[in-house]
């Protein structure tokens, strides 16, 4: 109920409507009762109650905003339940007053009128203080209930943005140690003037733009992950060309899909790290990308030293978990196998869905 | 005076050739009789060749450059190359080791290269290194402080897996197996790991896995509630149908709880 809450802060003509069908419907109701001791007829009845019912809504609706402020002492819901309680005994004696045709004696020589204004302002001043006590209550709720909505909207804003803080620390840290390891590649290849140093720079900006979350452009598809691994490989292939051997296959249909950054990239640098980097004779990585259904699963198989040799592990996989937990909630999974004879197959398996452009 | 020999070991071929250049120019008399592709290699090669001085990659695969200068101890001249790693840098810089750090700058090299032929043409000795190599290799071992494990290796039916050890519910001693109680994508599983309980135990997060009675150990996380008896309790898990017992020996663990 919005409504009732906007009006609130600013007046509202479908308020004071319906404000106006409530007042009508409760002196229907009152008018059942009260045509039982009243010898009018019902219509001039129902108007008589109506009129009394409507006074009280303009006391209600006036006092809910004037005066504009109110000594602390006294709470604006009791002075417009009170305004409502004085509003009827006053309109239902200016109802008899003004209704008394011109010559005839004043209603409180008429002993059934008398009685009339008794009983109509008795029955108002039962109804119409409750009503408004009810309409208190209701415009108190939806209050409540819009503010939690509110609290729960800023909250559920507050989450994403902690988890997008999150993510951004998360990215990849560039080691100092790949770092200049491959600067020193780079240096060495522009020292001799080989034509490869072009390419190689390109790769390095390319994988440097992508891992340093500060440098990062945001947009998480699998089409920037699959051009940062091909940038990450270049780059190693180029510092071990006898020990790395890799192959790619990506559904190209898949390039479009969202995926958390970063993903793909932990994958590959896991394998090489602890997979091919502690072999002598070095191995080979074999990526493979597709579509299983609604789903994409990513494969990542080295045939490196396997687990049991480099140890567990580290924090970037447990990291890679975290990160498709907050993205996919319980609907992504990580899977490690060892592989015969040897080396370790990495899966990833997450729904396929479009990204925003 | 012979012409003074030198073997580099290096992992990556575009830094052994540019390395090998490097020294072409910094010092033309010295002959590069060597190159090696990893410690094992180096210490082949040295035996091979005997060179005077070794230049060796701190970061190779199999034997690393430490280890192989130990083997090859006063035999040689030793030069370390390393690429710039904190932990690395530090523990050189703490020795009396020589030392370069990749890219290999031409002013440091020749400063090197001018130690060396000095300690050549004064025929001193080589630097006594086995207690210098020994305190580097346990630095660089301590560069990477031993984390609880988040991850325990276990055979799952006929494959074997990595499994995360905070899907892990509890662990429960089989003799000398330990059998793990996991959720696999949520589904619980079952997994063995042919690690003693005390000692797979040992290397898990304490904060995390304790020990409730001597055939078992449960992860906090994965508890729902725990009951307790007069002088033990149950624990019983948000995941499983299963309870476990905490015996005597344990409870105490829960007296605050």
């Amino acid at each position: 109920m919005p409504a009732a809450v906007t009006s609130i802060t600013r007046f509202d003509a479908a308020v004071l409507l319906r404000r106006i069908a409530v007042a009508a419907v409760v002196a229907m109701a009152a008018c059942g009762p009260l045509g039982l001791l009243f010898d009018v007829p019902l219509p001039a009845l129902w108007l008589r109650a109506a009129t009394v019912g409507l006074a009280g809504v303009l006391a209600f609706s006036i006092l809910e905003r004037w005066p504009r402020r109110l000594p602390k002492r006294v709470a604006r819901w009791a002075l417009q339940v009170g305004g409502v309680a004085l509003a009827v005994p006053f309109t239902t004696l200016s109802i008899y007053l003004f209704s008394t045709e011109v010559g005839a004696p004043p209603f409180w020589a008429v002993p059934e009128r008398l009685s009339g204004v008794a009983l109509l302002t008795m029955a108002g001043l039962l109804l119409g203080p409750w009503t408004a006590v009810a309409a208190l209550v209701r415009q108190k709720d939806a209050l409540a209930r819009h503010q939690a909505l509110a609290f729960d909207l800023e909250r559920s804003e507050l989450a994403r943005q902690a988890l997008d803080a999150r993510l951004k620390l998360m990215q990849a840290q560039v080691a100092p140690h790949f770092l200049f390891n491959t600067l020193a590649n780079v240096q060495a290849l522009v020292d001799v003037g080989s034509p490869q140093a072009p390419a190689v720079l390109r790769s390095l900006t390319a994988y440097l733009r992508a891992a340093v979350p500060q440098l990062h452009d945001g947009g998480d598809t699998l089409g920037q992950e699959v051009r940062l691994v091909e940038a990450y490989l270049a780059l190693m292939h180029m510092r071990m060309p006898d020990r790395l051997r890799y192959s790619l296959h990506v559904d190209a249909s898949l390039e479009s899909i969202l995926c958390p950054a970063m993903t793909l990239l932990t994958l590959v640098e896991n394998a090489v790290r602890h997979g091919i980097d502690p072999a002598e004779e070095g191995g080979s990585i074999d990526i493979g990308i597709e579509r299983r259904g609604t789903r994409c699963l990513i494969r990542v198989a080295d045939s490196g030293v396997g687990f049991s040799q480099s140890g567990l592990p580290g924090t970037g996989l447990a990291t890679l978990r975290e990160r498709l937990a907050l993205t996919f909630g319980g609907d992504a999974q990580l899977r490690l196998m060892a592989r015969q004879p040897q080396g370790v197959c990495a899966e990833v398996e997450f729904p396929a869905l479009e990204s925003m452009p | 005076m012979n012409h003074p020999t030198a073997l580099i070991a290096d992992d990556e071929p575009l830094l052994r050739d540019a390395l090998a250049r490097q020294l072409a120019q910094a010092w033309p008399e010295l002959r590069v009789v060597a190159q090696a592709r990893n410690g094992r290699e180096a210490i082949e090669q040295f035996e091979a060749m005997a060179p005077d001085i070794c230049f060796l990659d701190v970061h190779m695969p199999g034997i690393s450059g430490v280890e192989a200068a130990s083997r090859i101890g006063r035999r040689a001249h030793l030069v370390f190359v390393t690429a710039h790693d904190q932990y690395a840098v530090q523990a050189f810089a703490q020795g009396a080791l020589d030392y370069l750090v990749k890219p290999v700058e031409m002013a440091r090299l020749a400063d090197t290269v001018s130690r060396l032929q000095e300690r050549r043409a004064a025929a001193l000795p080589v630097t006594q290194t086995d207690a210098l190599l020994r305190q580097l290799a346990a630095q660089l071992g301590r560069a990477a402080p031993p984390r609880p494990l988040s991850w325990i290796y276990a055979q799952v039916g006929q494959a074997l897996r990595l499994i995360p050890a905070d899907q892990i519910d509890y662990l429960r001693s089989d003799t000398k197996y330990t059998a793990v109680a996991w959720r696999d994508n949520g589904q619980p599983a079952e997994a063995l790991v042919r690690t003693p309980l005390k000692e797979l135990l040992a290397q898990l997060d304490g904060d995390h896995f304790v020990q409730v009675h001597r055939a078992v150990a449960v992860n906090l996380r994965a508890v729902s509630h725990i009951t307790r008896g007069s002088e033990t309790a149950t624990i019983h898990l948000k995941h499983r149908a299963e309870s476990l017992p905490v015996s005597r020996t344990f409870v105490h663990q829960f007296r605050q709880m």
